[in-house]
């Protein structure tokens, strides 16, 4: 019979008509696969990532993997520190760790999901201002700007980089201060702009950072060492 | 004359089997043409592979005839006017075995297009037609191959239908459950509803039917009346034989 | 009206044999045990835990839903024809698109129970870390529905030829890649020249995109799913069925 056919007809060109609408009406927000410059040894979860579209979720681990590469405490007392070659700590010279990986495997977080806006601020705080490669961290930067124009913590932090290399520590603190009130802040950069306050003599503004790591962050080295700087602080303050 | 309940003219059923280059065919049924009488018990016997079970299936529209005509009722076997007037008990029926055996009812009771006070009472009733009643708080997987044919044959009845479709009714029961579906099924009839009944059981269907078919292979082989077997030494386990011989 | 009564019937019967299954239970298990068990790399990601339970849960709940529901579907139709159960039905006055209409609710109804389920569990998990209430959560769980409800239906449709259940679970399980391969593909495709690139992209059209739902994924972006997703979503489902009703008719048992 003729209208046998009828729900198979009707069926492809639903499928078809719902095709062309979803292509229309969709432009993916990801980077395509061929901007994915992965480790070998990551290929097949970047696969996974795109297959079972759970980018996030792999980007989340990648994030992981880049921390536990650059390593979680990120300051220590000096003589805990020695014979690590991962040391770097936040006293009077920043670390200067080289981590050769870190651009790529900060750049790859960004790759997989760009919307990780918080591994977009930590991988570019960790290059400019504890390993001093100020253009990787604009290279990182730039990247995540591609996919996310409008990011204004984006383009806060090249701003912070740009007064870096100037060499202007305070203007660097200003610059980066509207960051530190948004919650999803790596704390790392938080210590950062505690630590140039201080550096800059703005000594309640510090302690008010540190006293904020220390309420907030879940990373306990952070909150020690916010700990630690608040006594050193309020010691400072009773001195006549 | 008596009503028509189901009528085949010139019915083929050929199955195709898809192999890796082109297809088997195995014709089931072929040149098949024979009535069954409203309100009446009608018996098929043939051997296994005879076509039985096909002919049952293209009664209750779960196959469609390869070529020729099957009506129900003066319908189409997949008109749902059709299957409203017909229940069917196929071979070892399955039902959930978690399942308590009014709540089977209900849905296959709902699925008949029966609802509310109606169900219930469709449902109460085929459980004392069928001696289910006392097992009500068991469930399906406690229940032996006799409770569970009984239930099967509850959900056949719960709509009322005008003819039932049989597949071995009394397949692995023991005596005394056939005694009583036997008692079960004359009682329907006498109701005034057809029953088409097919067994491996000579005797049983001797005892129910008014009216015999015998398939061979495929074919419509005898039709026998309760006149004619009684007439017949040796009944009608001899005229089977023949017939199959 | 009746139809109505009828499909509800099935989809009820359905989703209740789905719910007693004894794999309901084993998979509702295994979600929490993952789920809990994120835990892990909540805390390894310090002050992203948040983020990263919340990820790691999500895609756990659709990925245990997902096998859950292609594992259901894929036996559910073979299971009745083999167990005659389906006799029971087809020999009754159902119309067989009733039939196919009610099995697809009672497995969609299913998978949005399974992920009532796992997202309790997954924002009991939050909430004992101290975490509220993740703003895009609704419109993630949403989404993933939406994507289930189309593999679900397209299972229903394979599972009307293939010849095994695994069969079944590997065809849609190749379905769900694809989909989420879509737009990747339709990249490429529109780089193919000519004719190829044509012939391409009509049969790219067939393959729905899994990503439009993703908001799971999109949750840093744009991760509300505006009412036109709706639209192809329920193309998809009703081209599936469509499809599967045009083997459903035609299939004997």
């Amino acid at each position: 019979m003729s209208g046998r056919g009828l729900p198979l007809l009707a069926s492809a060109v639903l499928a078809w008509a719902a095709g062309g609408f979803a292509s229309r009406g969709y432009s993916s927000p990801f980077p395509p696969p061929s901007e994915m410059r992965v480790p070998a040894s990551g290929a097949t979860g970047d696969m996974l990532a795109l297959a079972l579209g759970a980018r996030r979720l792999f980007s989340d681990l990648w994030f992981i993997r880049l921390m536990q590469y650059y390593g979680t405490s990120e300051f220590c007392e000096h003589e805990e520190a020695a014979g690590d070659p991962h040391h770097h700590c936040e006293h009077d010279n920043f670390g200067m760790g080289k981590y050769p990986l870190f651009l790529p495997l900060a750049r790859h977080v960004l790759e997989v999901d760009p919307a990780f806006t918080a591994a977009g601020l930590y991988g570019a705080a960790s290059l400019a201002f504890n390993m001093e490669r100020a253009g990787e961290a604009e290279e990182l930067l730039r990247y995540g700007l591609k996919y996310s124009p409008r990011e204004w913590k984006y383009l806060t932090m090249l701003a912070a980089i740009g007064y870096s290399k100037a060499k202007n520590p305070s203007a660097v603190a200003e610059s980066i201060a509207p960051l530190l009130r948004d919650p999803d802040c790596p704390v790392m950069l938080k210590q950062q702009a505690a630590f140039l306050n201080k550096k800059a003599g703005n000594y309640a503004a510090a302690a008010a950072i540190y006293a904020d790591i220390a309420a907030t962050s879940r990373d306990e080295a952070y909150v020690k060492n916010a700990r630690r700087e608040l006594e050193k602080l309020s010691r400072r303050a009773r001195r006549p | 004359m008596t009503a028509c309940a189901v009528s085949f003219s010139g019915v083929e059923k050929t199955y195709k089997r898809p192999r890796l280059l082109g297809a088997e065919y195995h014709t089931a049924v072929k040149d098949l043409s024979f009535e069954l009488r409203a309100g009446e018990i009608t018996g098929l016997l043939g051997l296994n592979g005879a076509g039985k079970t096909t002919v049952m299936k293209l009664i209750t529209g779960l196959l469609f005839p390869t070529a020729g005509q099957v009506r129900v009722f003066g319908c189409s076997p997949s008109d749902v006017a059709a299957k409203a007037r017909v229940g069917f008990l196929p071979e070892l029926p399955y039902f959930p075995p978690q399942v308590k055996p009014a709540a089977a009812l209900m849905y296959y009771g709902r699925l008949s297009g029966l609802s509310g006070a109606d169900l219930s009472l469709a449902v109460e009733s085929a459980m004392r037609k069928t001696g289910l009643e006392p097992h009500a708080g068991k469930r399906v997987s406690e229940f032996s191959k006799g409770m569970l044919q009984r239930l099967g044959l509850a959900q056949a009845l719960l709509h009322k239908p005008d003819l039932l479709v049989l597949d071995e009714p009394v397949s692995g029961l023991d005596p005394l459950a056939i005694h009583d579906i036997r008692g079960l099924l004359a009682g329907l009839n006498s109701d005034g509803r057809a029953i088409f009944l097919s067994s491996h059981s000579i005797s049983e269907v001797e005892k129910l039917a008014s009216r015999v078919l015998i398939m061979v292979r495929g074919a419509l082989a005898a039709t026998v009346t309760r006149a004619q077997w009684e007439a017949a030494p040796g009944g009608l386990e001899t005229i089977f034989v023949e017939a199959v011989k | 009206m009746k139809d109505l009564f009828l499909a509800r019937a099935v989809a009820f019967n359905s989703f209740s044999e789905s719910v007693r299954n004894r794999f309901f239970t084993l998979f509702a298990v295994f979600a929490f045990t993952a789920v809990y068990a994120s835990v892990l790399a909540g805390v390894m990601a310090v002050d992203q835990e948040a983020r990263v339970l919340t990820d790691f849960g999500l895609a756990l709940i659709e990925l245990t839903a997902l096998a859950y529901s292609l594992f259901g579907v894929s036996s559910s139709l073979l299971k009745e024809a083999e167990t005659k159960t389906i006799y029971l039905v087809f020999s009754r006055p159902v119309p067989r698109r009733v039939y196919l209409a009610g099995k697809l609710a009672g497995a969609l109804l299913t998978a949005g129970l399974m992920l009532a389920i796992m997202g309790a569990i997954h924002l009991s998990l939050l909430a004992f870390r101290g975490f509220g209430l993740p703003e895009f959560y609704a419109w993630a769980l949403a989404g993933t529905f939406l994507k289930l409800a189309v593999i679900i239906s397209f299972a229903f449709f394979v599972s009307l030829f293939s010849t095994s259940a695994v069969s079944t679970l590997v065809i849609s399980s190749i379905m769900w890649t694809l989909g989420h391969f879509a737009a990747e593909a339709r990249f490429m495709a529109e780089r193919l020249p000519g004719f190829k690139g044509i012939v391409f992209n009509v049969f790219l059209w067939l393959i729905p995109n899994l990503q439009l739902f993703n908001a799971r994924d999109a949750a840093g972006a744009a991760c509300a799913l505006g009412p036109g997703v709706i639209v192809p979503a329920a193309s998809w489902v009703a081209a599936s069925y469509l499809a599967a009703l045009w083997l459903l008719a035609r299939k004997e048992f």
